[in-house]
């Protein structure tokens, strides 16, 4: 047995947003494998658990022409499966699959990767390029948070009491737009990330969007970066943004030593695979 | 011979069909009825004075049965040193000791009562470097180690210091030789202590009996010295504990001697008699129970102009953790082969086997045979470059060959198999001499790499085993046996033997999966290679003693003497007149003339098996012969390296290993491909991690990594070699360990082949690999 | 703090009254009797606990009980059909893919829903499905092997069983 909390399978995000408002030590269930883990090892206790796998529209995942939208139900592996996203933003797709296993993946959430605010959340980097943001039903209310304002710390978030994140939005990707996830891990298999960098590049803004996960108390994204001049001139410029906005630290998953030698080596691969292609380049 | 027609051959794995099926019962799966479940309150300090354990609150939550801490119990248990409480008593010694053990209707209700439990420690400072522990102003992990019961002429602790045993190795004249060598290098090493990680956790259930008697179920790979040691420690007959292994989810060593049984014994005992489960959480199966010891090697070698090794010194520091019960067993294997298998005129080693407050170790497949040759061969490699040799041509020149001896003495014969062509298999096998074809980015390199292994089982000179073997209604035989199949399949290949011996189809040939210490007879552990070996032979000799007994009453049967009858095909007839035949099926219960009459009975065979020749070591120079038999084999291996991030991916690994005969290839296959993964997890990946107060960091999957599926070789190469070993069963040794040996060793070298390089401490991940390569970018 | 729940089980119903934070690998291990899923770790990183809800792969002990209400789970004991065992079981022992067979249900289990979605899988996708499957006896090839051949398999005959 996990602890000794209740459970409640909500209806409707009202109901969800209420409970989660009235109740003390209640929390949202979305895939669980998060929150069932730590409740597990005793680092939560909640008194109530609520499912919103049932919310229908939080089952939702849909690509339309002006903004894309990804429910807070919507398992992993549905969304990297999902054709729209693998040839629009095949970054997300790769993040998504680069999150714990197979069988983890059908049930963890990309909203669920958000909301445990880690730093080295895979989801996270790429989301930052695509200016994504969040849904957040409250009590009394409705608000957007964009996704760059989200994390606050270390597996800390701008959520408030009561609030319920019921999906993402990312406005329909631009046509060309080219996108790139890289991760380090310690080992080919299922790992957490010692460093992930995820970069857009839109060929007709010629804007390049270079986000950095592990690396600081949050994913961080770097001041857009105009890509004109040489490549390997362009990732120098971000490798500097980079560094500037990073602060590595040591934890048992690697030192801060090899994330700041890593750090550079992966952005300038994922510029070079985002931009090398470039007409002009 | 015969030619064979079940030995040698890939006969499918008798219990597949269970385990497909999820049909196959473990320890995990087992329920008696009235069973409580048991839990442990650890040790959150790496060395602490227990000042005060206050159970009041766990004691009154409703469904607790029993509580018990270290204050109620006077025993100590131990393999070879007896040197562990059941529950720590006065002091901790290792961050997730055993401190309080409770017993409870449900698992919930014991996990409550723990997290009840308040224990007032007094943190110490802990021993935690074992060259620390050396020194003389060290802190003693165990003050009264004079008082512990031990192996005694086989192991020698050292009262007032941390040194659990220390195993010496004298040949010749080293200093002398050293001195007057004309090449001699000098290198240091380290290895981590790492984890077995069987996916089943320890487990065990014991129901103590009235009448001073009790019985265990449990996950052990060696029933009869689970029951030995219970008894010692609890002052019990023998015969009064008995002991079921049902089928056990991987063991890799770190299942043989005794683990979480005397807890569950004194819970049930605490709790009027109710039968005890303890299942191990993944965390303290990383935490709690034992692990490979970490060692720290020093290697010195001399040669002549011409790379004959003329010296070689090997100092041995163990960091066994906070209990020596099998460590000490490492430390003495691990000097007796510790110069690797080459000629050595003059050899020096020492190998210490120290207490530290640390998670102790125990018995890891092929165990301090990975530890050592990762020191040795990557030594032989250096010491090749500095006599400016190639490394297989330097190996050849030195490997142990018929004629010369082992370091403890022991003549080596054509009958120990052939390192030199193990090496000429590996060697060809990666087609060394030939450079790696370019990688696949500018920034990756390639290099090749290889490095020898051996082996021999660790055991008392005194090892042995015994099988019975039951002709039933049908003809059929039933296999009793002790020693544990845990995924090796050494059952498989006892079945084979049996049906061969006895001339009986296959189909016929039944090993009994449980054990059962009150029915299967005696072997010791199932440990070090030695089963299939010895098992092996004791079937044979039990199967004669069947075919003894039916060619006696089939004689009696045809009025013609026993010897005039042949068996074949589960028929006994006479000998040129097929025609007069008796199936087995008629005379395994007696047999019965047609006029009634009745004669012989149920056919049972019993054949026994015992290690000969061995001696114990001599204390002060370790000579004498310490193995009944020795495996030799080589790892050859082309890496593929990313300069700018360190990541590294096996392209191609070969495994040789002269294994005598190979009595299943199907199984041989199996342990070669698993052992070699194994191997990469100690070489690329495993370590246990811990902060500078002794804690340890990673006792879970989420970063403790252990390989996976994406994880594994490009291509896999298996080579086994036949060069017969006399007195082993059809000429076979124990290959099961080897496969996973000199994978660091063989890696290590294919480093320095692909970055000029030299690696010294495991493992070699990704960021040991990147920052070694910068600081060598900073120096160029 | 219990809940009803009904759920369908390797093709039968079944009923039980479960706590809230009873996991679904409780449930099936202990009322339940279906000791064939294992638990090797408690936190989803091992897979030995895989088994199939509604089709798909999950780690039984991410799962609680109640969240499995109403659904579909197949568990190893489902795979043989009337003691028949499936192409893929069969495939397992010919290839020498179990070795002390802690990991082998959930390892066929995910094969099992990987075949399911994918029935011809290249290399790749077979290990991406079992990589979270920690084996420690094998060394992983003679399972991928088994999953290759059982695909082979079913592919010559059109269907599994």
């Amino acid at each position: 047995m996990l602890g000794a909390f209740d459970y409640v399978r909500a209806r409707s995000v009202e109901e969800a947003c209420r409970l989660l408002a009235e109740r003390d030590d209640a929390v949202i269930l979305a895939g669980g494998t998060d929150l069932l883990v730590e409740v597990r090892n005793g680092l939560r206790e909640p008194k109530l658990v609520i499912d919103v796998k049932a919310i229908d529209e939080l089952a939702r995942l849909d690509p339309s022409d002006e903004e894309w939208m990804i429910g807070a139900a919507v398992p992993l592996n549905r969304l990297a499966e999902h054709r729209a996203i693998r040839e629009s933003v095949p970054a997300l797709a790769d993040a998504a699959l680069s999150i714990g296993t197979y069988q983890l993946r059908n049930r963890a959430t990309l909203v669920g990767n958000l909301c445990n605010a880690s730093p080295a959340a895979d989801a996270a980097p790429v989301l930052l390029t695509l200016d994504a943001k969040l849904s957040v039903a409250g009590p009394k209310d409705f608000r957007t948070i964009p996704i760059a304002e989200f994390f606050t710390g270390v597996k800390r978030t701008c959520l408030t009491d009561g609030e319920v994140v019921t999906d993402i939005r990312i406005p329909a990707p631009p046509q060309g737009l080219k996108t790139v996830f890289f991760k380090q891990q310690r080992i080919r298999g299922h790992d957490l990330a010692v460093v992930n960098v995820a970069g857009s590049y839109d060929p007709t803004a010629k804007t390049l969007k270079v986000a950095v996960g592990s690396c600081a108390p949050t994913p961080v994204l770097l001041e857009p970066t105009e890509a004109t001049g040489s490549t390997a001139a362009i990732a120098e410029r971000v490798v500097e943004l980079a560094e500037g906005a990073t602060s590595p630290i040591s934890d048992v998953r690697a030192s801060a030593e090899y994330r700041r030698a890593v750090l550079p080596v992966l952005l300038r691969r994922l510029v070079d695979r985002l931009l090398s292609e470039r007409s002009g380049a | 011979m015969a030619e064979l027609r079940y030995v040698g051959k890939p006969v499918a794995r008798d219990d597949a069909i269970d385990k497909v099926t999820g049909a196959a019962r473990y320890t995990h799966d087992l329920a008696v009825p009235g069973m409580l479940h048991a839990v442990m309150v650890t040790s959150p300090h790496a060395s602490a004075r227990i000042v005060r354990i206050d159970t009041s609150d766990a004691e009154a939550l409703p469904g607790v049965r029993a509580v018990l801490t270290g204050d109620g119990l006077s025993y100590r248990v131990g393999l070879y040193m007896v040197d562990k409480r059941i529950l720590a008593r006065g002091v901790v010694r290792y961050h997730g000791e055993p401190v309080v053990g409770i017993a409870a209707d449900t698992i919930d209700i014991a996990r409550a009562a723990c997290r009840l439990v308040k224990v007032d420690y007094e943190p110490l400072e802990p021993v935690l470097d074992p060259r620390d522990a050396l020194k003389e102003e060290s802190p003693l992990v165990h003050p009264d180690l004079e008082t512990y019961e031990h192996a005694k002429g086989v192991f020698f602790p050292e009262p007032k210091t941390n040194i659990a045993h220390h195993q010496r190795v004298r040949k010749g004249d080293f200093d002398t030789a050293f001195a007057s060598a004309d090449v001699t290098l000098t290198a240091k090493f380290y290895n981590p202590p790492v984890q077995h990680v069987p996916m089943e956790t320890h487990a065990t259930i014991v129901q103590t009996l009235p009448g001073d008697r009790a019985e265990i179920w449990s996950s052990s790979q060696s029933p009869y010295t689970v029951r030995h040691l219970l008894s010692v420690c609890f002052g019990l007959p023998h015969a009064n504990i008995r002991v079921h292994v049902p089928y056990v989810g991987g063991g890799f060593g770190g299942k043989a001697g005794l683990h979480l049984e005397p807890l569950a014994y004194v819970l049930s005992k605490a709790s009027g008699g109710r039968p005890i489960k303890i299942v191990a959480t993944r965390e303290e199966e990383f935490n709690t129970l034992p692990s490979r010891q970490g060692l720290h090697s020093t290697v010195e070698i001399g040669t002549d102009k011409s790379g004959r090794i003329v010296a070689l010194k090997a100092t041995y520091v163990w960091d066994a953790g906070a209990y020596a019960d099998y460590g000490v067993n490492v430390g003495r294997a691990a000097a007796y082969s510790g110069g690797g298998p080459y000629v050595i005129p003059n050899c020096w080693i020492d190998s210490y086997v120290v207490y530290t407050n640390k998670i102790f170790g125990t018995a890891y497949r092929g165990f301090g045979h990975l530890e050592v040759l990762w020191g040795i061969e990557r030594a032989i490699d250096m010491m090749a470059r500095k006599l400016d040799m190639d490394p297989v041509e330097f190996r050849r020149l030195n490997l142990l060959r018929e004629g010369e001896t082992t370091i403890t003495g022991e003549a080596f014969t054509a009958g120990h198999g052939s390192p030199v062509e193990c090496l000429d298999a590996a060697a060809k096998a990666i087609e060394w001499g030939t450079p790696s074809e370019p990688a696949s980015k500018p920034y990756k390199v390639r290099g090749k790499g290889i490095a020898m292994l051996h082996k021999a089982p660790a055991m008392p000179t005194y090892t042995s085993c015994a099988v019975v073997i039951k002709l039933d209604e049908d003809g059929a035989a039933d296999v009793l046996v002790s020693g544990v199949d845990y995924g090796q399949g050494t059952y498989t290949v006892l079945k084979q033997i049996a049906a061969e011996e006895l001339r009986i189809p296959i189909e016929k040939a039944h090993v009994t999966w449980e054990c059962d210490t009150a029915f299967s007879p005696y072997d010791w552990q199932t440990v070090a290679s030695r089963f299939a070996y010895m098992g092996g032979n004791a079937i044979i000799e039990a199967a004669a003693d069947c075919l003894r007994q039916i060619r006696d009453v089939a004689g009696q049967a045809f009025d013609v003497p026993p010897d005039k009858i042949v068996c074949e095909d589960g028929v006994a007839f006479v000998d040129g007149d097929p025609d007069r035949r008796i199936p087995y099926a008629k005379l395994a219960l007696g047999y019965t003339f047609e006029n009634g009459n009745s004669i012989g009975g149920p056919i049972i065979g019993h054949g026994r098996f015992i290690a000969t020749g061995l001696t114990h070591l001599d204390p002060e120079t370790g000579q004498g012969l310490p193995a009944q038999y020795w495996t030799y084999g080589a790892h050859a291996v082309e890496v593929e390296v990313d300069t700018q991030t360190g990541e590294i991916e096996v392209l191609d690994i070969a495994t040789v290993v002269d294994a005598g005969k190979v009595l299943n290839p199907k199984l041989c296959d199996g342990q070669v491909v698993g052992g070699v993964v194994q191997g990469l997890g100690s070489a690329l990946w495993e370590e246990f991690r811990f902060d500078e107060s002794g804690r340890f960091l990673n006792p879970a999957f989420v970063d403790y990594k252990i390989p996976t599926a994406k994880d594994i070789p490009r291509n896999t190469q298996r080579i086994l070699l036949e060069n017969p070993q006399p007195g082993g069963p059809y000429g076979a040794r124990g290959v099961a360990e080897h496969p996973m040996i000199s994978v660091p060793g063989a890696i290590g070298n294919a480093l320095h082949d692909a970055l000029g390089i030299e690696f010294t401490t495991l493992p070699l991940n990704y960021e040991r690999i990147l920052l070694r390569i910068l600081e060598q970018g900073d120096r160029g | 703090m219990t809940h009803e729940i009904v759920l369908t089980v390797n093709g039968q119903t079944e009923r039980a009254t479960v706590p809230a934070s009873m996991t679904l690998l409780e449930l099936l291990r202990e009322p339940l009797h279906l000791t064939g899923t294992k638990e090797g770790c408690g936190i989803g990183e091992c897979g030995a606990c895989t088994v199939l809800l509604d089709g798909a792969a999950v780690t039984a002990c991410l799962v609680l009980a109640v969240e499995a209400d109403g659904c579909d789970v197949q568990t190893i004991e489902g795979e043989a059909n009337d003691g028949q065992l499936s192409t893929l079981q069969q495939a397992f022992i010919d290839a020498g893919a179990a070795q002390c067979g802690f990991c082998t249900p959930g390892m066929i289990l995910s094969a099992r829903a990987l075949l399911d979605r994918s029935p011809n899988p290249t290399d790749e996708e077979i290990v991406e499905a079992i990589a979270g499957n920690l084996c420690r006896c094998t060394g992983y090839e003679a399972i991928i092997a088994a999953v290759r051949r059982a695909a082979d398999r079913i592919g010559g005959e059109g269907s599994d069983g």
